[in-house]
């Protein structure tokens, strides 16, 4: 019997007003005609026939698409709790009430900073002020607002300002999410990466943070994990529990599942995500334990960790099928720390490197 | 606030949706990125949050449903009301 899955992440657009150079979109996406209404419409039907109860709506920037209020009604109606992930730009007070009115459960705005120089110099263009206004409408609109920034060398010594940001804007919720090495971010890696210094650092005040608005604001603080000693449980197991549909309709196993260059993935157009989910190549891959390789197979952690990410396995070693580096018990653990190393820690900042958007 | 206030109304946190799983039936809390699976003890009470009705309401209408003492309900009906305000997903009415 195949797992269940809970979660989908819909990629409605690669289309992006914001250039920030740690995003984990595909730096060069294959070609093809996004999803239209109708479409997405039936991958929700057919997520929530398959079980899922979680929809996040992202992209790229969600908001370019001129039929958002239809696809977040389709969402809702199939039964599905709806998530906008958004940048804010483009959402004012009408298409906030509009979006609300559809149906929509819950916003999560990204800020890049906590003050406007350095926000825009992440984003490469003038975001922070509309994304000041975009949670203001969102508030006032009666919708719930979370906020998600993305830490990383440049902004991670702004922690405690940009906690302040959050409880100034009334958010419910926080995700720190220290920069994961993915797309354009692994491109950018050699200015992106922090210090240990700075993430031990970040994490005393996140830590601070949590305790003191517990019950009113949650934190959810993510790993930076090529500091650590043991890997991510990257999506709970590959295949076990989420399903990403790309803008044009590839079922991926996660988001970053076309950087394992031998896999091919099924689209929603030709097959049903049922079919998919539960007969596809690509998420019967590394579904259960069967593949996994020493350590991992032996080793009683594999089931909390699953083997951490396939994808960064395949970026940093080559082989998909390798124990994340990020594993101190895997024999290419050596390859993150001479990346974190001495040499990481004394060097100067640089200017990024920004996200060329696709034309 | 003295937490075992019991003037005090509950209700779900704009973001928590209470749905009933269509696959296994049970009672559910969805939230951004989260669930909680209820199980039928945490549904009557949750299902009672509604920002009008007061916990010691609550207390009185389970104290008759389920012909039990109200007395002997309020100790887990406050612990189950203090941990979902603890995790975020109920306030109180102001």
């Amino acid at each position: 019997m195949k797992p269940r899955p809970y979660v989908l992440l819909a990629e409605l657009t690669y289309g992006c007003p914001l250039h920030c150079p740690y995003c984990s979109n595909p730096v060069s996406a294959a070609p093809g005609v996004e999803l239209d209404t109708e479409e997405w419409n039936r991958v929700f039907r057919q997520a929530a026939q398959l079980g899922i109860l979680h929809v996040g709506l992202s992209g790229g920037e969600p908001l370019l698409r001129r039929d958002l209020s239809e696809l977040i009604a389709a969402a809702h109606d199939a039964g599905l709790y709806t998530n906008l992930i958004t940048s804010g730009l483009g959402l004012d007070l009408p298409r906030a009430r509009q979006l609300r009115a559809a149906g929509l459960d819950s916003i999560q705005l990204s800020f890049q900073a906590d003050e406007e120089a350095l926000a825009d110099e992440i984003a490469d263009t003038r975001a922070h002020r509309h994304k000041l206004r975009a949670a203001a409408a969102i508030t006032e609109a009666g919708l719930p607002l979370s906020l998600n920034v993305v830490l990383h060398r440049t902004n991670m010594d702004r922690l405690a300002g940009v906690i302040a940001l959050a409880e100034k804007l009334g958010a419910h919720r926080l995700e720190l999410a220290n920069v994961q090495f993915y797309g354009w971010a692994l491109t950018n890696r050699k200015l992106l990466l922090p210090t240990r210094a700075q993430t031990q650092e970040a994490l005393t005040i996140a830590q601070l943070a949590q305790d003191r608005l517990k019950g009113r604001m949650e934190i959810v603080y993510v790993l930076p994990d090529y500091f650590e000693d043991r890997p991510k449980p990257c999506m709970q197991g590959w295949g076990m529990q989420y399903l990403t549909v790309s803008p044009t309709g590839h079922v991926l196993p996660c988001p970053n599942a076309t950087s394992i260059p031998d896999l091919k993935f099924e689209n929603a157009r030709l097959q049903s995500l049922q079919q998919i989910w539960n007969e596809s190549e690509s998420f019967n891959r590394f579904r259960g334990e069967a593949w996994m390789p020493l350590p991992c197979r032996e080793c009683p952690e594999r089931t909390v960790d699953f083997g951490g990410c396939r994808c960064q396995a395949a970026l940093l070693t080559g082989d998909s099928s390798a124990t994340d580096p990020v594993c101190g018990l895997s024999p290419h653990h050596f390859l993150l720390q001479s990346i974190v190393g001495e040499e990481n820690e004394l060097r100067e900042s640089q200017s990024l490197i920004a996200r060329q958007n696709p034309s | 606030m003295n937490s075992s206030d019991l003037s005090r109304r509950p209700v779900l946190a704009s973001h928590v949706r209470l749905k009933i799983d269509p696959i296994t039936g049970d009672p559910i809390l969805l939230f951004p990125e989260g669930m909680l699976m209820l199980n039928s003890t945490a549904h009557e009470v949750v299902r009672r949050c509604d920002g009008r009705t007061s916990i010691d309401e609550i207390a009185e209408q389970l104290a008759e449903e389920f012909d039990a003492a109200k007395e002997a309900l309020l100790l887990d009906l406050l612990q189950n009301i203090e941990e979902l305000s603890q995790r975020n997903l109920l306030r109180f009415a102001e």
